[in-house]
């Protein structure tokens, strides 16, 4: 006679309808008579459909249902296109590039779809890409915007580079921006996808401009060297120093962007 | 090549239907939509390229959904997910599970919501077996097929991942941290 524990192992597999049919009777008596063995096994009853309502929880985009369909058909019709008839002859070396009417097809199919896999990868890079720089950008205005764009107010790189220590995983080297025409604020500690980063803020007449210094992460998917001057915001980023990506942010002319990104470099 | 599109047609068929349940899936394993994304495509080309390796009459479904989740596992996030995810378990013995009267009732009461981060919080060896048993209600033997384990395996994750769920959902502070993915009993 199993006792109650005994039984209670078995409620999962009972509710999912996987207990074998020589415990079956046996657990269906017990139940009958046990009612805390049966509240149980209703409780698991109600649990397993609560779960699979709450895990039917998304829904693939029509777009992506679309793509995976086509594919699916490109990859039938490909199957589909017959073979290029046997030739009577070897082809010649002038001629074997050459597409013949029954193989054409397969190499324009062939060339097709490398196509679209590298326009694919293209845009979905540039998305990534595109998406990494607007958040940065983003970061820049909702500082500039903030009470406090800085943690550190100085404009002293002896001052600000020794109060990032501790704070930010890497260490780096500030520029000497005296005798440049750019002045330097200050700094602040930054997050870029729960990585932290160190933010200074430089100033070029009227305009402010952001330095933004990460590790360089996966996550952090730019170009390795890059400058965007599509938005009204010009952006250049580059890699420097063992793995730190520096990502300068701000309106000044393009030109102005470039002059504090060589600063930045010399200091390395 | 009639026998290649015969198989082009025979795999449209078996594939449609399952096109939801494999991307639902796809976004649990991998909690990304680009990357579910991705995941849909790429098992799908994979599945189809490889349809010929399927033996009809065989699962399809469970075929299908282990090329899916090996293509999770060599991802990136997948190989990640597998550094951090290991569980100290007996595989193949059935645990014992305990019973507490307030926790019994804590997933039925759970809101939509709540069962959902419930879920995410489950250590990914638990919610995949969760979701492959509630979700997609497959038998303890198609589970074992998708994941290549023994049927034994399956059945203490499925009981374990629904004690953790219980207690998870039940407020209570169980002696496994989801960090880790480990637990102790």
């Amino acid at each position: 006679m199993m006792n109650c524990t005994e039984w209670q192992h078995r409620i999962d597999a009972y509710v999912d309808a996987e207990l074998p049919p020589s415990d079956l009777h046996a657990f269906r008596a017990h139940v009958e008579t046990c009612p805390a063995c049966a509240a149980m096994t209703l409780s698991v009853t109600e649990s397993k459909a609560a779960i699979r309502r709450a895990g039917h929880r998304y829904t693939a985009s029509p777009e992506l249902r679309a793509q995976v369909f086509a594919a699916m058909k490109r990859e039938r019709s490909e199957q589909h296109q017959p073979l290029p008839a046997r030739r009577e002859r070897p082809m010649s070396r002038q001629e074997w590039w050459r597409p013949t009417s029954t193989a054409w097809p397969r190499w324009g199919i062939a060339i097709a779809a490398l196509l679209l896999v590298v326009v694919g990868l293209f845009l979905v890079t540039r998305r990534q890409q595109s998406t990494a720089l607007a958040e940065l950008v983003d970061l820049h205005v909702a500082d500039l915007a903030s009470a406090n764009p800085v943690e550190v107010v100085s404009t002293d790189r002896h001052t600000v580079k020794p109060w990032f220590q501790g704070k930010v995983p890497f260490t780096f080297d500030l520029p000497e921006v005296q005798g440049s025409p750019f002045s330097l604020l200050g700094g602040r500690v930054t997050y870029f996808h729960q990585e932290p980063g160190a933010q200074l803020l430089f100033r070029y007449q009227r305009h402010l401009i952001s330095v933004f210094i990460f590790r360089q992460t996966a996550e952090l998917s730019l170009p390795a060297s890059f400058s965007d001057q599509s938005s009204s915001f010009r952006v250049r980023t580059w890699i420097q120093g063992g793995g730190l990506r520096y990502v300068v942010v701000g309106d000044a002319a393009p030109a102005i962007i470039q002059q504090l990104s060589d600063l930045l470099h010399v200091a390395q | 090549m009639k026998e290649n599109s015969d198989s082009g047609s025979e795999f449209e068929r078996l594939a449609t239907p399952l096109f939801d349940s494999l991307y639902n899936f796809a976004r649990w394993l991998s909690g990304d939509e680009a990357e579910a994304d991705d995941l849909v495509q790429e098992a799908f080309t994979k599945a189809l390229r490889g349809f010929a390796s399927f033996t009809p009459g065989t699962d399809f479904r469970a075929w299908i959904f282990r090329i899916l989740r090996n293509t999770f596992l060599t991802s990136r996030t997948g190989l990640r997910a597998k550094l951090t995810d290991s569980l100290d378990e007996d595989e193949g013995e059935i645990i014992a599970v305990t019973w507490e009267t307030p926790e019994s009732l804590a997933v039925a009461a759970a809101t939509r919501d709540a069962l959902q981060a419930a879920l995410e919080r489950l250590p990914a060896p638990y919610r995949e077996v969760i979701l492959l048993c509630d979700v997609e209600e497959m038998k303890y033997k198609e589970i074992a097929e998708v994941l290549l384990i023994p049927i034994g395996t399956v059945m203490s994750r499925v009981a374990r991942g629904r004690k953790l769920l219980r207690q998870s959902l039940a407020g209570e502070r169980p002696g496994w941290s989801a960090s880790a993915g480990k637990m102790d009993e």
